[in-house]
């Protein structure tokens, strides 16, 4: 059955019945055993919302975005209507979000990193040039911690690699399972370069070759090409990945950062509709004052 | 493996027999039902019996820079003509207002310009690898020319209704025999279908065609109806390579940041810009 945006919107109002919610604890394996695709792995196909994976740091510095109300964006937006997780109200209150390690939330900042990012900061409004206009603006991919907000994912299996589909700005990730190591040091990706296996129940994504262009929040506009994250996936019942990531950037930070989120089921029939970014947008001519077309 | 067992003087010939009898059952089985097995045209298979698509996969041809015949020149390759009849059969106007997109390509091509997604057919034959990604209800393409992708449904959906317009259109597939048939409409004015400036109006109907003709090969055609723009419908029909290096995977070409960093890298904003 075909959904449309309007059926969605209307799957978002009505979606407040609740499933049993069937919470794991963090550390103790899922008593639920997921089904299975053909090669004995958890079967997580579907369509997905990722849930509380933001990097809000606390006594972070303010964002020079928020005077832009929910959206953070002084420019004229279009978002879709969102997306659904009918189990989502009570499955997820006691689900860990956000960062969780180090736990009072107070980034391990290397001092100079730290003043560099607020000096940037600075000059985002009005933009001082192109790099510090805000990054989703700019149409820059969402690395692997941006692309959640009213867009869904979607998660097809294959031997050898598992795919996972952002609607946000068309990001397709196939993480390879193969076997295979990670491409060259010199190349540099937006979304970074995903090796994964499996571990038991879990999916454990080891990504690297990052380059040092996409943004961590709208306090942390970018990262170093020093990134390394590792991703775990583990499905705790037919509705709930559990999602972990691992953040270690040496250069910003002395330690690793550990953040908690959840890829909870959409409601049924949602899919994934075209995002186009760039095209046609007029934010970056409204700033320079010129368009890419010459007749613009 | 009939000679192994009984070059083997432990086993007793009953014993034997059964194994045999096991061996040929589970030898016709697999001739039987190509799953995972390759099927008597030795093309691979998903579980449920359809060619198995999965892979990445590029064109060698020079129909991203002009679908018709074309001389080189400087950073063009010469290309003979994949139109079926050599031409494309424009209406009048239009093959006037393809001319004029050819005088400006350089600064008007929405693809190569601006690094809009380049609609269909046009992505299929950018010079760029895309990946095929096969389950038995959506097919997705995931191009590597400015991530572009696109979702087909096999799942025997039929175009919605009061869809607008995609950059990438609304696909929709079925299988006809061993062949995947794709119905593409909702597709945007603004894309072209090359570099040389061909182009259609928002009346386009494009129906694909992908037949896999051995393991590493797809004959690919596309069937292109707008009677705003042409005469009459027209075909184009070349092969897709399988890349068949073994750590080939789908890189990045941010297309969008490349054009973005030409254009206003030393831009300064206006005003009041925020």
């Amino acid at each position: 059955m075909r959904h449309t945006l309007l059926h969605i919107a209307v799957a978002s109002i009505l979606a407040t019945a609740s499933l049993p919610a069937l919470h794991a604890q963090n550390q103790t394996p899922p008593k639920w055993t997921p089904p299975r695709t053909p090669d004995g792995h958890p079967d997580m196909q579907g369509m997905w919302a990722r849930r509380g994976t933001a990097m809000a740091e606390a006594n972070g510095p303010n964002s020079p975005l928020s005077e832009f109300g929910a959206t953070g964006q002084p420019y004229p937006t279009v978002f879709n209507t969102g997306v659904s997780t009918p189990q989502a109200a009570a499955a997820m209150a006691n689900r860990p979000a956000g960062i969780i390690d180090p736990a009072d939330r107070i980034l391990p900042w290397r001092p100079e990193a730290d003043a560099a990012r607020r000096e940037f900061l600075s000059h985002m409004i009005p933009p001082a040039s192109l790099k510090y206009v805000e990054a989703s603006a700019r149409c820059v991919p969402p690395g692997l911690l941006g692309g959640d907000d009213r867009h869904p994912y979607q998660i097809i299996q294959r031997p050898g690699s598992f795919v996972v589909m952002f609607e946000y700005n068309h990001v397709t990730r196939v993480i390879h399972t193969d076997g295979r190591a990670h491409v060259g040091p010199n190349i540099r990706l937006y979304m970074g370069d995903s090796i994964g296996k499996w571990e038991g129940e879990t999916l454990v994504v080891d990504t690297t070759n990052f380059n040092d262009k996409t943004s961590f929040s709208q306090t942390i506009p970018y990262h170093s090409e020093a990134l390394h994250t590792v991703e775990r996936f583990t499905m705790v019942d037919p509705n709930i990945i559990d999602y972990q990531l691992t953040i270690e950037d040496p250069k910003l930070f002395t330690s690793p950062i550990r953040i908690a989120g959840t890829f909870a089921a959409a409601a049924k029939g949602s899919e994934l509709m075209e995002f186009a970014c760039a095209e046609g947008s007029q934010t970056l001519p409204n700033i320079f004052g010129f368009g890419l077309f010459p007749e613009q | 493996m009939n000679l192994a067992y009984r070059n083997r003087q432990s086993y007793d010939e009953r014993f034997m027999k059964k194994r045999l009898a096991v061996c040929f059952a589970l030898g016709t089985l697999l001739l039987a039902v190509p799953t995972w097995a390759q099927g008597p045209r030795g093309i691979p298979r998903t579980p449920d019996g359809k060619p198995d698509l999965n892979g990445v996969w590029q064109v060698l041809n020079a129909a991203a820079w002009d679908l018709e015949d074309h001389n080189a020149s400087l950073r063009v390759p010469a290309g003979q003509s994949v139109v079926e009849g050599g031409v494309i059969p424009y209406q009048a106007a239009a093959l006037a207002k393809k001319k004029e997109n050819f005088q400006r390509r350089e600064s008007a091509d929405p693809a190569e310009a601006a690094c809009y997604m380049p609609g269909v057919p046009r992505a299929s034959y950018m010079p760029f690898p895309f990946e095929i990604i096969q389950s038995p209800k959506l097919v997705t393409m995931s191009y590597e020319f400015g991530h572009t992708r696109r979702s087909i449904f096999t799942d025997g959906t039929p175009h919605p209704d009061g869809f607008p317009d995609f950059w990438m259109g609304d696909s929709r597939g079925k299988w006809e025999g061993d062949t995947l048939v794709v119905d593409v409409t909702n597709l945007d004015e603004r894309t072209w279908l090359d570099h040389a400036g061909n182009h259609h109006s928002d009346a386009l109907h494009v129906v694909e065609r992908y037949t896999m003709t051995d393991p590493d090969h797809i004959l690919y055609e596309a069937t292109l109806e707008d009677p705003k723009v042409f005469t009459k419908p027209w075909k184009i029909s070349m092969p897709l390579y399988r890349r068949l290096e073994k750590n080939v995977k789908i890189l990045e070409y941010e297309c969008v940041q490349y054009i973005q960093e030409q254009k206003y890298g030393n831009a300064k904003p206006v005003a009041g810009a925020k």
